[in-house]
C-alpha cells in the first residue's frame, strides 16, 4: 500500500502540477507539493494564497518588511 | 497553530517563496520574521469564509478560461480535474483549486489597480468579524463565487437587517407560537392563540391579537384540519363508546378502521410537533445551513396537505354515515368509493374491507350453513318465525334497505334462495345432506370455510362461491323433494283422483254414490261415503295404485244449508303432508276443490245424459211402445220421443264437446306443459311458479277464473237445464212404461174375458186416446219449453264465448259451433 500511496501522490502531484500551469500560477512542483501537504493539513486556502502572494511579489512593494516587523510584535 | 509539522512546513514555503522571489538570500531574522507573520496570516482565519462548492469554483474557472478566449485550455482543465478526482478523492480539492485560482487571478491582475484588501492585511490581523466580512467582499470581488460577491458596499446586508426589525415589530407573536397552536388545533386542543370558537363552528385566532393577514389566513386554513377532525373523532368516540349498542358490527368496523388511520395522523403530527422545538431562522439571518429541520407555518401547509386530503375523505364519509347501519351504510360508502385519484381509492380500498367484513361473513355463514347471526339486525335477510308449511314462502325475506349496492338484487334472490333452501332441508325434510353439498361448493370454488375467507372487491368470489353453492343445494333439494318425498307421484295422483284423470274410478264412485247424493245433505253420512269411496277404489284400476298415495284421498262434505242436495256438497281430498305441503299450500288446495267441484258436476250431467239415452235410444222396445194402439196415439208418441232424442242430441253434441275440451285441451295439455317444467325447474322456487301456473291455466281455461263469472252462471244454467231435462224425461217414460204395462195388463185381461169385458176395452181405447192427447200434449209442450230454455241459454253461452280472453277458449266455440249453425241462427233471430 504504501508504494501504491507513494504512486498515487505522485500523479496528483503532477495533475495538480499541469492544472496550474494551465492556470499560469507560476508555481514549481517543490512549492506546489508543499501548498499541497499544507492543505492537507487543514489550512484555510484563503490566507495561504495571501501569504503566497505577499511573499513571491517582487521587492517593489511600499511596505519594507522592517515596517511590519515592527508591528508583526505582538 | 497547531503543531510543528505545520509549523515547519511553513517555514519550508517561506523560504522557498522568499528565494525563488528573486530576493538575495536573506537574513536568518528576515525569514523569521517572515515566517512569523505568514503563521500570524494563517491563523487569522481557520474556516473559510465562503462555501466550499467544488463544481461551482470548477465551472467558474472554466468559464474564465473560456471567456479569455483559451478554451481548449477550459476542456483541458476539465479533463485535467476529473482525473485529480479519480485519482485522489481524498484530497481537499476545493482547497487546492481555489489557492491555484486565486493565484492565477492575482497574477493576472492589472498592477494599475489597487488591491485595497491586500496591504490592509497585516493591520487588520485582529479585527471583527463584520468588517472582515466587508473586507473579503472587496478583496474576493473577481474570484469568490458566491453570497457576498456582489455587493462592495453591503446595501443587501443592510437592507435584510432593516426588514427584520420590521417584522419583528409587526408580530406579536412569534412564528413557533403560532406553529405549536396550530398543531394542537390539530389534534382538537386548544392553544394559547388559537381557540375552537363554538359559534363560528372553526378555529381562530382572537382579533385582538396583532397578527398580519396573512398569517391569520394560513393559519385559518391549516386549522380546517382541526375541524375535520374533531368531527371524526366525534363520531369515533359516540360510535364506541356511547352508541355501543346501536351501531352494530358493521359501524363498529368502520370506527375502528377510521381510528386506525387516525394512528398514522397522530404520528406524523408527534414528528411535526418534535421538529417544531427547532428555532425558525428569523427573516434577516443566514439561512445557511446545518439549523436543523425547522417548522414554519408555510412548511407546515405543505406537511398537512396530505392528511388534509385523506381527513376530509374521513369527515366526508362520516357524514354520509350518520344515522346509517349495517348493509346500507356500506352501501354509502361504498357509492364513495367510485372515484378516480388512486390515493383516495386505496384508503377506500382499506376501510372497505374492513367495513365489509362482517358483512361479507354473514353472508357466507348464511350461504353455507342456513344460519342467521344477525344481532343487530344489519343483514339483509330476516327471517320470521312461521309454522313449517310456510316457511319457504314467507320464513325469509329480502330487506332491500339494507342491501349494500355492490351486491345486485340478483345475486341478493340467490343467497336468499341459498338460505333458504338450507334451511327448509334441515327443518321440513330432516334432510342433513346439504352439509356435503356446501362443502363440495367451497372445495370447488377454492374458498376456504373459516371466518375472514372473502373481503370487500372480492364481490366475484362472492359470487362464484354463492353460485356454486346455490347450484349444489338446489341440486339436493330438488333430489331430496322428488326421490325422497315422491312430488311427481304425489302430483300425478292428484291429477288422476281429484281431477276426475282416473275413468273407470269416477264411473264406478258416481255410480255408487249417486243414489246417496240425491238426498237431502244433511241426512248422508260421511263415514258411509268413505266406505263407498273404498268400494270404489277397489272396484276400479285404482286398487294397483301405492297405498300411501290411497291413503290420502278421503271424501269430504262441505259445509251445507237447508235445501243443498248431496251432489252440492260433496268432495273429495288429498292429504299433502310436511313438506309437500309448501306446493299443495291451504289456497292451492282450494283451487284443486273449486275444479273438482266444476267437473264432477260436469261429470254428473254427462252421466245422466247417458242414463237418459238408455232409456231414449231408437231401439226395439221403444218401437214397440203403443205399437198395437192406434195409429194416432202411436204417431202422438213417435213425433214426441223423435223431438226428444233431437233434443237430447243437442245436449249430447254440447256437453261431450265440452267435456272433451276439458279433458283433453285444458287437463291434459296443462299438465304436459307442468310436467317440463318440473323436470326443467333447477329449484324449489321454479317448481312452485311451475305448479301455480298450471293451476291458473287449468282454472282460466275452464272458465272458473274471475273474468269469467258471468258465463260460468251461464254455464251452470245449462246444466241445470239439462239435469231438468234428464228427470222430466226420466218421469214421462215412467209415465209411458206403467200406462203401457196398465195397457196389457187390461189386454191379457180383456183376452182372457171376451165377452164381458167388450164395453171396457172400447171405453178403454177411447179413454186412452183422450189420456194419451192430453199427455202427450201437456208432454210435448213442455218438452218445447224445455227445448226453448235450453237453447236460449246455450246461445248466451255461446255468444259469451269469444269474449273471453284466453285463446283456448276459441277452439272450444269452434268444437261447439264448427258449422256456425249457432250463430246463424242467433243473427236470424
Amino acid at each position: 500500500m504504501e508504494a501504491t500511496g507513494g504512486q498515487i501522490a505522485k500523479e496528483t502531484l503532477e495533475l495538480a502540477f499541469q492544472i496550474s500551469n494551465m492556470l499560469e500560477t507560476g508555481l514549481d512542483r517543490h512549492t506546489l507539493s508543499l501548498l499541497i501537504a499544507l492543505i492537507d493539513r487543514g489550512i484555510n486556502p484563503e490566507p495561504l494564497s495571501a501569504v503566497v502572494r505577499e511573499l513571491s511579489s517582487p521587492p517593489s512593494r511600499t511596505q519594507p518588511p522592517s515596517a511590519f516587523s515592527s508591528s508583526a510584535k505582538p | 497553530m497547531d503543531d510543528t509539522a505545520t509549523v515547519d512546513l511553513v517555514r519550508e514555503l517561506v523560504l522557498r517563496l522568499l528565494s525563488s522571489g528573486g530576493r538575495s538570500s536573506t537574513a536568518s531574522n528576515n525569514s523569521d520574521a517572515a515566517v512569523r507573520y505568514a503563521l500570524r496570516l494563517l491563523s487569522s482565519r481557520m474556516s473559510p469564509s465562503v462555501i466550499p462548492d467544488e463544481l461551482s469554483l470548477v465551472e467558474s474557472i472554466k468559464r474564465r478560461l473560456a471567456v479569455s478566449g483559451r478554451s481548449s485550455s477550459a476542456l483541458g482543465f476539465a479533463d485535467l480535474h476529473s482525473k485529480l478526482s479519480a485519482r485522489a478523492p481524498l484530497l481537499n480539492r476545493w482547497a487546492l483549486l481555489y489557492l491555484l485560482n486565486s493565484l492565477s487571478l492575482d497574477r493576472h491582475r492589472p498592477e494599475s489597480s489597487p488591491a485595497p484588501g491586500l496591504p490592509f492585511l497585516p493591520l487588520h490581523l485582529p479585527h471583527p468579524p463584520r468588517t472582515s466580512a466587508s473586507s473579503i467582499a472587496g478583496g474576493m470581488a473577481g474570484g469568490g463565487v458566491f453570497l457576498v460577491a456582489k455587493d462592495p458596499e453591503n446595501i443587501r446586508e443592510i437592507a435584510l437587517r432593516e426588514y427584520a426589525d420590521l417584522f419583528m415589530e409587526d408580530n406579536e407573536v412569534s412564528e413557533s407560537a403560532l406553529v405549536r397552536d396550530v398543531l394542537y388545533a390539530c389534534q382538537g386542543i386548544d392553544g394559547r392563540y388559537v381557540r375552537f370558537d363554538r359559534s363560528t363552528d372553526g378555529y381562530d385566532m382572537p382579533e385582538s391579537l396583532k397578527v398580519p393577514k396573512p398569517t391569520r389566513s394560513i393559519v385559518r386554513r391549516l386549522c380546517e384540519l382541526g375541524w375535520l377532525f374533531r368531527k371524526v373523532r366525534g363520531y369515533i368516540s359516540e360510535g364506541i363508546v356511547d352508541r355501543q349498542f346501536d351501531i352494530g358490527t358493521v359501524g363498529q368496523a368502520f370506527c375502528s378502521s377510521l381510528q386506525d388511520e387516525l394512528v398514522d395522523y397522530y404520528k406524523l403530527l408527534t414528528v411535526l410537533t418534535s421538529q417544531s422545538a427547532n428555532p425558525i431562522p428569523s427573516a434577516g439571518s443566514d439561512s445557511g445551513g446545518g439549523a436543523g429541520n425547522y417548522l414554519s407555518l408555510r412548511r407546515l401547509a405543505v406537511w398537512l396537505a396530505e392528511p388534509t386530503v385523506r381527513m376530509r375523505l374521513m369527515a366526508v364519509l362520516v357524514d354520509v354515515c350518520g344515522e346509517l347501519r349495517g348493509g346500507a351504510m356500506a352501501g354509502a360508502i361504498h357509492s364513495h368509493a367510485q372515484h378516480g385519484n388512486p390515493l383516495v381509492q386505496e384508503f377506500m380500498g382499506r376501510l372497505l374491507r374492513r367495513v365489509c367484513s362482517p358483512l361479507f361473513e354473514m353472508v357466507r355463514i348464511w350461504v353455507l350453513e342456513g344460519e342467521l347471526e344477525d344481532v343487530f339486525a344489519e343483514f339483509f335477510i330476516l327471517s320470521q318465525p312461521v309454522k313449517a308449511e310456510s316457511l319457504w314462502r314467507e320464513g325469509y325475506q329480502i330487506q332491500s334497505s339494507m342491501l349494500p349496492s355492490f351486491i345486485s338484487p340478483l345475486l341478493a334472490q340467490r343467497i336468499l334462495r341459498t338460505g333458504k333452501s338450507i334451511n327448509f332441508l334441515r327443518v321440513c325434510c330432516e334432510d342433513n345432506g346439504w352439509v356435503e353439498a356446501s362443502g363440495e361448493a367451497v372445495a370447488h370454488v377454492g374458498a376456504t370455510t373459516q371466518r375472514g375467507g372473502l373481503g370487500y372487491g372480492d364481490t366475484n368470489a362472492l359470487e362464484a362461491l354463492v353460485v356454486e353453492a346455490a347450484k349444489r343445494i338446489d341440486r339436493h333439494l330438488m333430489d331430496v323433494i322428488h326421490k325422497r318425498y315422491r312430488f311427481k307421484d304425489h302430483c300425478l295422483a292428484i291429477k288422476r283422483y281429484l281431477l276426475l284423470g282416473q275413468g273407470d274410478f269416477v264411473k264406478y264412485l258416481m255410480d255408487i254414490v249417486g243414489p246417496e247424493l240425491s238426498e237431502p245433505a244433511n241426512t248422508i253420512s260421511s263415514f258411509q261415503l268413505a266406505g263407498l269411496l273404498e268400494t270404489a277404489i277397489r272396484a276400479s284400476n285404482a286398487q294397483y295404485d301405492d297405498r300411501e298415495i290411497l291413503d290420502r284421498l278421503k271424501v269430504r262434505m262441505m259445509e251445507h244449508g237447508d235445501g243443498d242436495r248431496g251432489w252440492d256438497v260433496f268432495s273429495l281430498e288429498y292429504d299433502a303432508r310436511v313438506p309437500l305441503d309448501t306446493v299443495f299450500t291451504a289456497l292451492n288446495m282450494k283451487r284443486y276443490l273449486k275444479i273438482f267441484n266444476f267437473l264432477w258436476k260436469l261429470k254428473r250431467v254427462e252421466h245422466a245424459l247417458t242414463g237418459l239415452w238408455k232409456t231414449v235410444k231408437p231401439n226395439y222396445i221403444n218401437s214397440c211402445i203403443f205399437a198395437n194402439e192406434s195409429f194416432g196415439v202411436k204417431m202422438q208418441f213417435v213425433s214426441v220421443l223423435r223431438r226428444l232424442q233431437v233434443l237430447w242430441n243437442e245436449m249430447n253434441h254440447f256437453v261431450t264437446n265440452f267435456q272433451y275440451y276439458i279433458m283433453f285441451e285444458v287437463l291434459e295439455v296443462s299438465w304436459a306443459h307442468f310436467s317440463d317444467g318440473m323436470n326443467s325447474s333447477k329449484d324449489l322456487d321454479d317448481l312452485l311458479a311451475a305448479h301455480d301456473k298450471y293451476l291458473y291455466s287449468i282454472l282460466e281455461k275452464s272458465l272458473l277464473g274471475e273474468g269469467s263469472q258471468s258465463i260460468n252462471k251461464t254455464l251452470f244454467v245449462l246444466f241445470d237445464h239439462i239435469l231438468r231435462f234428464r228427470s222430466l224425461a226420466d218421469r214421462w217414460f215412467e209415465h209411458i212404461h206403467e200406462l203401457q204395462h196398465r195397457r196389457n195388463k187390461s189386454k191379457s185381461k180383456s183376452k182372457g174375458e171376451l165377452g164381458k169385458v167388450g164395453s171396457l176395452i172400447d171405453g178403454g181405447r177411447k179413454a186412452l186416446l183422450q189420456f194419451s192427447r192430453d199427455f202427450f200434449g201437456k208432454m210435448s209442450e213442455e218438452l218445447d219449453k224445455v227445448a226453448k230454455e235450453y237453447s236460449a241459454a246455450l246461445h248466451d253461452f255461446i255468444s259469451q264465448l269469444p269474449l273471453q280472453q284466453h285463446i283456448d277458449l276459441k277452439f272450444l266455440l269452434f268444437r261447439l259451433d264448427f258449422t256456425e249453425y249457432y250463430s246463424r241462427v242467433s243473427s236470424n233471430k
